[in-house]
């Protein structure tokens, strides 16, 4: 089932707060924030596609061909134990980037910040979604999902983009890479999902804490982030 | 009567000897005897009805092993199969499984593929000879739409089952809950309604409960022997048979009264269930009700005389808005998903889709309209058309159960659109119009009424399907206009009891003041009986009549939400407040400037102007003032990003009021820079940002935009004379740009400092690549700029 849009019924404000770097502005109109993300409902395009391969955790190979080494300690490690991956791509397409530079242009700043935050929110959103479509599916033949990783995660170049865009297919749904591995459309995610058996007789593969989203993150001053530098491990 | 289904065939076919990998529909052909065995196993367990092992011998199943050629014989060998095994002790459905693909637009298996798929098999199974057909384990309810039509319509008079699969959170994967399940494949004319898989049998009570109360066909149930895990190498579902079989009576209390097992149960299990429901009584489901339901993929909406009123926005329609034709001819639906966004969030409950522009296709339109919007929005929609093709290709894409706006008793209405209404499970909105025209009286009205109601219900419409219209005339032409749509109003719910609707804004035309006139009407009629008006969802007056109305008619109690709504009104805005403190020109500019109040500084420039505050003192004084706090709470962490760029706004329009007015005196020079993003970057909203609050601090600007080349960036900083070139780079792939301009800038003897910034740029990186300063945001940069300028 590899190709999932799911619908976009509502882009969450909290997020689109917290990737604007307003998470702190308590005082910030609310109203801007929801005009930001019922504009960007209305501009954008979702298209997720997704792709499922074999995989060798002690070579970090994905079995495809041709099969693809994941270079990164890392990403090598979040993957151990998992026998299976999954390759998945999600944009929101060209429209809101133009807008959010047409806004800038027209000397409407916060609002081209603000759609570019619901623009980010909205890709992550549909990421999210196509996990929800996949869960049930891995479950279903025992296997749990370890959470979802791209190229330029901790020691994961992002010169492996271009193995992600063919393994995913990304291509399908309109994302290209430039010169410099950036992801085009810009509002556009790739990554890669491991999956494992979760056997209750060999509990190791299921128990295996990683650092998980912001946290694994070096960027500690990052305003986005979701927890205080203080509490970084 | 209690059926009972049989149990999972995967994997009792793996213990029957199929091969990881291979295809288990194959068995049909080259195995026939390990399937018959495991129907017979079923059958002695107690098992009524049988599933054919089918669920995956559709065209787009098949294709994975190269056997898309043999659907038909595939699927005519399993019902064979099942039948022999049967020997008149069983009856036999055969199974049709998911394409594994999501239909248009949520994927991209279009809508015609999909239902071809099923039909070619539901049309096999059918002419092999099974007694339903059992279309399971769907989790998009527009396949499930497609499946169910290709099944009525390629094996007619064989029963069709058909059964989703919901997650924890009780919605199917793509959105769509039980409730709207129930009432668009209800109305579509399944004939068993139910659930089967991803769950066991606990968390699918309030599932069959939940289904059994939206429709009044029978409910099936097919759990799961619980969550599956593994152990040692092995997938094992925990629940056991009895623990299976207890839950058969919880199940059928629920209102299930076909019950079997999905992924994890055996004969054993079905024997346990069996043998808990054998004395089991059926229990008496309510009749279902005679209200009005419409269901988008993921929300219901009822309509009812007993519920508050339902608006249906009628403002995606081109008629005299020459835009949004224009628009939707040239194939763009941004104004139309505008104005569904915009509907709802102004109140409105449904909306109308009128697609009705000259010289169009207006089928394609529909369909795309729709498709859109039910993708943006989960208020159901109302088809708009007076062009059968049109409403036919909207009521196929629409994935719920739509209402069709309008039928009349003219004689093509009543011909075309009854049948679709029928075919796709769609409400219709009746007009009380016939050939001749239209009746004027209530009495005749009525009479027009009965007419369409006993025509719909010939063509198998029922009570819960209709929504009466009580038509508007012009009051300007018609004294009596008003009070024959009151008597209507009436009258539709003594003699019918339907919900009712209109267009009400007719009401006034050609009279003055019209939205007194239509508020005023739309009081009235609500109070004879108006349900569900046609309205447009903006009109302040129209939403304030229906507020006070709410609170007089009882549906608003005591008048609560009405008096929380004029207190709210009544609180001045935060706009309001500050113009009443009574600051100084300067300072107010200033702390225009901070708060980011962009509507206001006009004004107060203005002001500051008048009274003799030269451009130098403004800026200074109060402009650049604003910036120094704004760059200190900022780095304090008391102000964030989209605030300061609120206020560069708000500098911006007081820099252009400034040059408006005193266009003689030039505005403060600080400097001259070159502003980039490098080569390889496509990433320039941090750079506009740096960029813009540079402007507004009174540098001149010169921004070569996103992706420049080093040549570019050394040309521009000497012709210009720049004082300072910023660079920017977003990632570490391009950050390496920043030391090939740095040297290319050395290399042509370019005097102007440099500033890098991006997000993956740090100090460090900055003094290896020589750089004079590193601005990690863009308040930073400007106070850095400022520095280099002195200097």
């Amino acid at each position: 089932m590899p190709v999932y849009n799911a619908p976009l019924l509502r882009i969450d404000s909290q997020e689109t707060r917290r990737y604007a770097g307003l998470m702190k502005a308590k005082d910030f109109d609310e109203t801007k924030i929801a005009d930001a993300c019922q504009e960007a409902r209305l501009l954008a395009t979702p298209r997720g596609i997704w792709q499922v391969y074999d995989y060798d955790c002690q070579r970090q190979e994905i079995k495809a061909d041709p099969p693809c080494i994941i270079e990164g300690t890392k990403i090598g490690a979040h993957l151990a134990g998992c026998d299976k991956v999954i390759l998945l791509a999600a944009t929101v397409g060209e429209a809101i980037e133009e807008t959010v530079t047409a806004q800038f242009a027209a000397g409407e700043y916060a609002a081209s910040v603000l759609l570019d935050a619901a623009a980010t929110t909205a890709v992550e959103q549909l990421a999210d979604a196509m996990e929800k479509a996949i869960k049930p599916k891995a479950a279903a033949k025992g296997y749990g999902m370890r959470w979802r990783f791209s190229p330029g995660y901790g020691d994961w170049p992002i010169e492996q983009q271009p193995e992600l865009i063919r393994l995913s297919q990304a291509a399908d749904i309109g994302i290209s890479l430039s010169s410099s591995m950036m992801l085009v459309p810009r509002k556009s995610i790739t990554a890669i999902i491991g999956l494992y058996k979760e056997d209750k007789s060999t509990p190791a593969a299921s128990t295996v804490k990683h650092a998980k989203g912001c946290a694994a993150c070096h960027k500690v001053d990052c305003p986005a982030r979701k927890i205080p530098p203080e509490e970084h491990i | 009567m209690i059926h009972i289904f049989d149990g999972a065939m995967g994997t009792m076919l793996q213990a029957g000897g199929l091969n990881p990998g291979a295809c288990p529909e194959l068995m049909n052909i080259e195995q026939p005897e390990v399937v018959k065995n495991i129907h017979k196993a079923y059958i002695d367990a107690g098992s009524t009805i049988i599933e054919t092992n089918t669920f995956g011998a559709s065209s787009l199943k098949l294709e994975h092993y190269g056997l898309a050629s043999r659907v038909a014989e595939i699927n005519a060998a399993a019902v064979k199969i099942a039948k022999e095994a049967a020997a008149g002790r069983a009856k036999v459905a055969g199974s049709m499984g998911p394409t594994g693909c999501f239909v248009v637009p949520l994927g991209d298996l279009d809508f015609e593929d999909a239902y071809a798929c099923f039909a070619e098999q539901a049309k096999a199974l059918a002419e092999a000879g099974a007694d339903y057909l059992i279309i399971e384990t769907c989790i998009d309810i527009q396949e499930m739409r497609a499946a169910l039509l290709a099944a009525k319509e390629n094996a007619p008079g064989v029963p069709v089952i058909c059964q989703l699969s919901y997650s924890e959170d009780g919605r199917t994967v793509t959105g769509t809950d039980p409730q709207s399940a129930a009432i668009i494949l209800g109305a579509m004319g399944a004939d068993v309604i139910g659930v089967n898989c991803s769950l066991g049998p606990e968390q699918l009570v309030p599932i069959v409960r939940t289904l059994a109360e939206n429709c009044d066909v029978p409910i099936s149930v097919q759990p799961n022997a619980g969550m599956p895990y593994l152990e040692n190498g092995e997938t094992v579902f925990p629940m056991g048979p009895e623990d299976f079989g207890r839950w058969g009576t919880e199940l059928l209390a629920a209102g299930a009264t076909y019950l079997g097992g999905c992924c994890g149960t055996t004969p054993a299990h079905i024997a346990a269930l069996s043998a808990a429901l054998r004395t089991a009584e059926e229990p008496l489901r309510a009749p279902k009700s005679r209200r009005l339901w419409l269901a988008s993929r993921s929300k219901s909406v009822c309509i009812d005389k007993k519920l508050p009123t339902r608006l249906i926005g009628e403002r995606i329609n081109p008629t005299g808005r020459k835009k949004l034709a224009a628009e939707i001819r040239e194939g763009s639906f941004l104004s139309v998903k505008k104005e569904a966004v915009n509907q709802v969030k102004a109140g409105a409950h449904l909306l109308d889709v009128n697609m009705g522009v000259g010289g169009i296709d207006q089928a394609a339109a529909m369909k795309k309209a729709v498709t859109e919007i039910a993708q943006l929005t989960d208020a159901p929609l109302a088809i708009d058309t007076s062009d059968a093709q049109a409403l036919e290709a909207g009521l196929r894409a629409y994935p719920g159960r739509a209402l069709i706006n309008s039928v009349s008793y003219e004689p093509d209405r009543i011909a075309e659109f009854l049948p679709l209404a029928k075919k796709y499970g769609a409400a219709i909105l009746c007009l009380p119009i016939t050939a001749e025209g239209v009746p004027k009286t209530a009495e005749e009205r009525i009479e027009v009424m009965r007419k369409i109601i006993q025509a719909a219900k010939a063509q198998g419409l029922e009570d819960g399907d209709f929504l009466l219209d009580a038509l508007v005339m012009t009051v300007s032409a018609d004294k009596n206009a008003c009070y024959e749509v009151l008597i209507t109003l009436q009258m539709y719910r003594e003699r019918f009891g339907y919900p009712t609707t209109m267009g009400l804004s007719n009401i006034s035309f050609g009279l003055p003041n019209r939205p007194l006139i239509n508020s005023t009407f739309f009081a009235m009629c609500l109070a004879a009986g108006l349900d569900a008006p046609i309205m447009n969802p903006y009109d302040e007056s129209m939403q304030r009549a229906l507020k006070a109305s709410a609170a007089l008619l009882g549906d608003d109690p005591n008048g609560l939400a009405f008096s929380q709504d004029e207190a709210n009104l009544s609180v001045p805005k935060k706009a309001a407040v500050a113009k009443e403190s009574n600051l100084a020109a300067l300072p107010a500019i200033k702390q225009a400037v901070i708060d980011g109040e962009k509507d206001e500084i006009v004004e107060l420039v203005a002001r500051a102007v008048a009274e003799g505050h030269s451009t130098n003192e403004i800026t200074e004084k109060a402009l650049t003032a604003a910036m120094t706090d704004i760059g200190e709470d900022f780095g304090a962490g008391r102000m964030f990003l989209p605030q300061v760029l609120l206020s560069a706004e708000t500098m911006r329009a007081a820099f252009n009021k400034l040059k408006e007015l005193l266009p003689a005196s030039s505005e403060a020079d600080k400097g001259t820079v070159v502003i980039a993003t490098v080569k390889g970057d496509v990433h320039d909203l941090g750079k506009n940002i740096t960029g813009a609050l540079l402007a507004n601090s009174g540098f001149r600007l010169i921004d070569l935009g996103k992706d420049v080349d080093s040549t570019e960036i050394v040309r521009a900083a000497i012709e210009s004379k720049a004082d300072i070139v910023g660079l920017c780079a977003l990632m570490t792939t391009t950050m390496v740009q920043i030391d090939k301009v740095i040297a290319d800038l050395k290399a042509a003897g370019c005097p102007a400092k440099v500033m890098v910034g991006g997000a993956a740029v740090t100090q460090e990186y900055a003094d290896n690549a020589g750089a004079d300063a590193y601005a990690p945001d863009g308040v930073k940069a400007v106070e850095l700029a400022k520095e280099m300028v002195k200097k």
